[in-house]
């Protein structure tokens, strides 16, 4: 019978101890190597938590809709990449993640793939200093992007990294990282398509895309605050992203609904959609916004 | 004596059929499958994990922020050939829905969605006669 009880009490602890199969040895130097305060501090849930972060779209977005306005690459707009010696602590490690990431995504979209190998070459060794660089084959994605055929091939294993980064942070309950690797994104994404706006003021489109980054802007606010009193980074990170907050506040963005319609073909609905939004904003909105911006960038960067 | 053994040996065979149940999903395989299926022009950008826990969730959601000119694309993977009974609804920021892949009593593997209003969006995945409940589904976007 004592067998019995011991057999049983043997396997409801495996039972238990399979529960935790994904910590190891690397994990664990991963959280030891930590240096920013520590995210358990934050009151929110990890389901609240992920479902901000999700929701926030990626920054290719914005490449895709520079490139497609018709606007010409420009590498003065990004992030020099010499600067990596620099950002010695998580805090500027995370946010400097982001920005080469929005960077990287914009040489892609753009096929500037030299230019790429540099952006990438800089995320490796961010990524290892913040010991994530295994969610990067490094000789598969500068196989890559030496031939611009494999452009589709080469953004969707850098998105796929990325996510698979920001899942793992979370996971790690390391979510502090993964909003300033957002914010960082975010940053720059807002900051080059402000450039351009300026530089071609007619772009109505590009302006409109530069006011619906209200929307964005209040659900990284959000994030920020759960951290913002734990990490003194986050918090001065958040003072000055309040400065930009307060010159959105002008910006009206409407909404109107209407019925959509379905059509199916071949396994797939496309919907109609005539629900519209009309957004109200000025271009003196834009010049503050991209001064306000382009300061933020460089507390980030330098 | 008998009672207490016999009690933990319920409890621990629950335990690990529970843990059965929610190791067969493995919705990172299905969202891996998925990616391919987006259509052309389409660059991905999210994937979404699907797990139903066996019955025990019957609505898994998701938001995204869409914007105005842009094209999005969701397509649904799950074992086999069809969504096993997974149905994507699609809703705007006012929770008013704007789509779904459940269309004349067929089961969609997914929409597009021509964006005309910017906002938060939320994507919900619910079952519907689901063997599984278990999935992926990926976003992919174009202008």
């Amino acid at each position: 019978m004592k067998r019995l009880l011991l057999l049983s009490l043997g396997i409801f602890s495996f039972s238990l101890w399979s529960c935790d199969s994904g910590s190891n040895l690397n994990e664990q130097a991963f959280l030891d190597s930590l240096n920013t305060a520590s995210s358990n501090s934050s009151v929110i849930s990890d389901d609240v938590l992920e479902s901000i972060l999700q929701q926030i779209p990626s920054p290719l977005e914005i490449s895709v809709l520079l490139k497609e306005s018709g606007t010409n690459y420009n590498k003065e707009f990004l992030n020099e990449t010499d600067k990596i010696s620099s950002y010695n602590s998580n805090f500027k490690k995370a946010l400097n993640l982001g920005v080469y990431g929005t960077d990287l995504g914009y040489t892609n979209i753009y096929e500037q793939n030299q230019d790429a190998i540099f952006y990438l070459n800089a995320i490796r060794d961010l990524s290892d200093g913040l010991s994530i660089g295994q969610f990067f084959n490094f000789g598969t994605i500068k196989r890559l992007a030496t031939n611009s055929r494999n452009l589709d091939s080469l953004l969707l294993i850098t998105t796929k990294n990325f996510n698979s980064i920001n899942s793992y942070l979370q996971q790690q309950q390391r979510s502090n990282l993964s909003v300033l690797l957002l914010t960082g994104g975010w940053i720059e994404a807002l900051h080059i398509i402000c450039q351009v706006s300026q530089k071609n003021p007619d772009n109505q489109e590009l302006v409109e895309r530069i006011g619906e980054q209200k929307i964005i802007l209040e659900s990284i606010m959000l994030l920020l605050s759960f951290y913002s009193d734990s990490d003194p980074n986050i918090g001065d990170l958040t003072k000055q992203m309040a400065t930009l907050q307060s010159q959105f506040e002008n910006i009206q963005i409407t909404q109107t609904y209407a019925e959509s319609t379905l059509e199916e073909v071949n396994g797939i609905v496309t919907i109609t959609n005539k629900s519209t939004s009309s957004i109200n904003i000025t271009d003196e909105d834009v010049k503050k916004i991209a001064a306000t911006t382009a300061q933020i960038r460089d507390y980030i960067i330098n | 004596m008998k009672t207490l053994i016999s009690l933990f040996g319920i409890v621990s065979l629950i335990l690990m059929l529970n843990l059965d149940v929610q190791a067969q999903c493995d919705p990172a395989k299905h969202t891996e499958a998925c990616i391919p299926q987006l259509a052309d022009g389409f660059n991905f950008v999210k994937s979404y994990e699907i797990n139903g826990e066996g019955g025990a969730k019957d609505k898994i959601e998701y938001s995204y922020v869409f914007a105005k000119g842009t094209q999005y694309f969701i397509s649904i993977c799950a074992e086999g050939e069809g969504t096993d009974g997974i149905i994507l609804n699609l809703y705007d920021s006012n929770r008013k829905q704007v789509g779904t892949s459940y269309a004349n009593g067929n089961f969609n593997k997914g929409i597009i969605y021509p964006c005309n209003a910017t906002g938060i969006y939320y994507i919900t995945f619910t079952f519907e006669g689901s063997q599984n409940h278990c999935g992926g589904a990926v976003l992919g976007f174009k202008r």
